[in-house]
């Protein structure tokens, strides 16, 4: 079974973020992390390839030569190859423009089965699984919690669904993308370590298959018109009080009449 | 051209979902400027009463009612709606950033080759052009989006982002029928709605949040007490849901939910990074610590610092009078 993964490298959650005096480009301090819900896919697409003994796991993103550390990071956990398409002159701020790079590599790859995490970390977009599943035209299921094989071609998953789970049964090939609780992934060893920092990571033009920046730019439908930083908060109020009903007293006062909030 | 706004409503145990209502209010709002309609969207099975209760929040409601939609399915409901796209060619389409738009709008947006801002808070209209208020990297960048081309642009919101607001009279009812496709590649054997919330975490507008300094999970009773009493629900911390007081369905922050609620009160919570990136849109935030220097206090509009264990039982008390007197 030939599994490909999608990971995005993302700023973490330390990382000091500076605008720009124009406010059209952001400043990202160098701290960054393969995005939390793809190393549930990483670790899912590894348990595949053991379970079944036999397959291929290969990782992707679309970004920066920066990106190639997360790459990395799926190596060191077992991954057997890795591919950066590179996103240097490309539109970056719309979904469709990553959506169609990476269905474009999906094709020349070959596959049978798709995961990615169920949204990044820094956009919350969600949008990439399900429109990279339309551009295959191939099924998918959003936030898996369990997955079976059951027989080469079928697969049973359990989703998180508004209010509850589903179980489905799915032919494949077919896209997942991966929720918590999906697994724990492994700590990378210091061999897998060591393996990952000698695997060289080709970097793949999107013109390889057949796409042209230019147009698919052209084509590019959204865009960041300014970045702000959040107006935030006055200085907190501390509420005092000689006793804690006093104290509870007098917040609900503010809650009431300053706040109006409840 | 006119610029009518389709929002797509999703239902939930035979009522409108609060979301909906507010993107219905929102696109009135915007539709007033352009001498345009709002169309509400509703697909699914017996949507009679729903129907009639939407007719106060659009002018008019288009109705899919089919035995086939009773649950929600990505397939059949991309059908159904590139369907009515296609046919009324909306100015734009508004839809909830829940499970179900998140897993539906992007497929959607796809298929219909248009552009797509996910997860917005805010939009506006300036002259001709739409700017959408989207946050970056848990709210600790805030953006305005805008759209290059693209016919009938799709845009989700998170619950919480708008007022909800009837109007006096009553809009028109269409009904729609379209052919129903199921994917076969994709078989559902079972669904279990088993979730007891009567409201949903991302769409409560109060929520109490429950972190480490509550000690075990017997504590947490309060807080659905007090969650009861504001029609809201309990939240809780990494810590909490690591230490099975909760369940992961309750965790707020960058692994868990993101929450915009009226009001967020958080309890024995220290206001990690990975915990605030997913609450401090909140409108008001409250923070109970023991700890005058927990970070939570940055973030909190007003702070009690004492025993959560000595707050809880005079909050509850007080919360209750509040509700009783209004
Ligand atoms: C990749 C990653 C993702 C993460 N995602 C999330 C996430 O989604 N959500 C999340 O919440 N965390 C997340 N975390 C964990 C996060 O970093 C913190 O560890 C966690 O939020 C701490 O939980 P806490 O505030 O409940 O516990 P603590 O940090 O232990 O704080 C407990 C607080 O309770 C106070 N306290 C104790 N006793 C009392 C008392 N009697 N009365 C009043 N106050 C009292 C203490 O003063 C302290 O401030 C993530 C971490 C990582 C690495």
């Amino acid at each position: 079974m030939k599994i490909l993964v999608f990971i995005k490298h993302v700023a973490d959650t330390e990382a000091r973020i500076l605008i720009s005096s124009d406010k059209k480009t952001l400043e990202i301090e160098n701290k960054y992390t393969m995005s939390f819900f793809d190393e549930f896919a990483v670790e899912e697409a590894l348990r595949i390839k053991e379970k079944l003994k036999e397959g291929q796991v290969v990782v992707c993103t679309f970004g920066n030569k920066k990106a190639i550390e997360a790459l990395r990071t799926a190596v060191a956990m077992g991954a057997d190859s890795a591919f950066l398409i590179d996103n240097t002159d490309m539109e970056n701020d719309d979904p469709m423009v990553n959506a169609k790079v990476l269905s474009g590599f999906a094709k020349r790859e070959g596959f049978d089965l798709i995961l990615c995490g169920r949204q990044a970390i820094d956009d919350e977009n969600a949008c990439l699984g399900p429109m990279i599943a339309e551009f295959l035209d191939i099924p998918h299921v959003s936030t898996i919690t369990k997955l079976e094989i059951i027989e080469i071609k079928k697969i049973l998953v359990e989703s998180e669904i508004e209010g509850g789970t589903a179980l489905t049964e799915v032919q494949l090939p077919a896209l997942l993308t991966v929720q918590k609780g999906l697994n724990e992934p492994r700590v990378p060893l210091i061999t897998g370590v060591m393996k990952a920092m000698k695997t060289a990571v080709p970097v793949v033009d999107p013109s390889e298959f057949g796409i042209i920046k230019n147009e698919l730019n052209n084509e590019s439908r959204t865009y960041v018109l300014s970045y702000e930083p959040p107006s935030g908060r006055p200085p907190v109020k501390i509420v005092e009080g000689e006793a804690a009903d006093i104290k509870v007293k007098n917040l609900i006062e503010l809650l009431r009449n300053e706040a109006r909030a409840i | 051209m006119a610029k009518d706004i389709y929002v797509f409503v999703e239902c939930k145990d035979g009522t409108i979902r609060k979301a909906s209502l507010e993107l219905l209010s929102k696109a009135r709002e915007l539709t007033e400027k352009t001498f345009s309609n709002v169309y509400a969207v509703a697909v699914g099975f017996g949507m009679n009463e729903i129907a009639e209760d939407l007719k106060f929040f659009a002018d008019k409601v288009i109705i899919v009612d089919n035995q086939d939609l009773k649950d929600y399915r990505w397939d059949t409901y991309r059908g159904v709606l590139e369907y009515i796209i296609k046919k009324y060619n909306p100015f734009m389409v508004f839809g909830v950033a829940t499970a179900t738009g998140k897993d539906l709008f992007p497929r959607l947006a796809a298929r219909l080759n248009t552009a797509i801002i996910a997860d917005a808070i805010g939009i506006e209209y300036e002259g001709e052009e739409i700017k959408v208020r989207k946050p970056f990297f848990g709210g600790k960048i805030l953006s305005w989006m805008a759209f290059r081309h693209g016919i009938a642009p799709v845009i989700t919101f998170r619950p919480n982002s708008f007022a909800i607001e009837k109007r006096q009279t009553g809009g028109e009812i269409v009904e729609e029928t379209v052919e129903i496709k199921k994917d076969p590649r994709l078989t559902t054997l079972k669904l279990n709605k088993g979730s007891n919330h009567k409201v949903d975490l991302q769409e409560a507008d109060f929520i109490i949040c429950g972190g480490r300094g509550m000690k075990g999970s017997e504590h947490f009773r309060i807080l659905e007490e007090i969650a009861y009493i504001m029609n809201g629900r309990v939240g809780a911390s990494r810590a909490v849901v690591d230490s099975k007081w909760r369940e992961y369905d309750d965790q707020v922050g960058k692994s868990g939910k993101t929450v915009a609620p009226k009001v967020y009160i958080g309890c024995g919570i220290s206001g990690a990074l990975h915990h605030t990136m997913g609450m401090d849109t909140s409108k008001t935030i409250v923070a109970i610590n023991k700890d005058p220097n927990a970070p939570i206090f940055q973030y909190a509009d007003y702070g009690i610092v004492d025993d959560l264990f000595a707050i809880l039982p005079a909050l509850k008390e007080e919360l209750k009078k509040t509700k009783e007197e209004n």
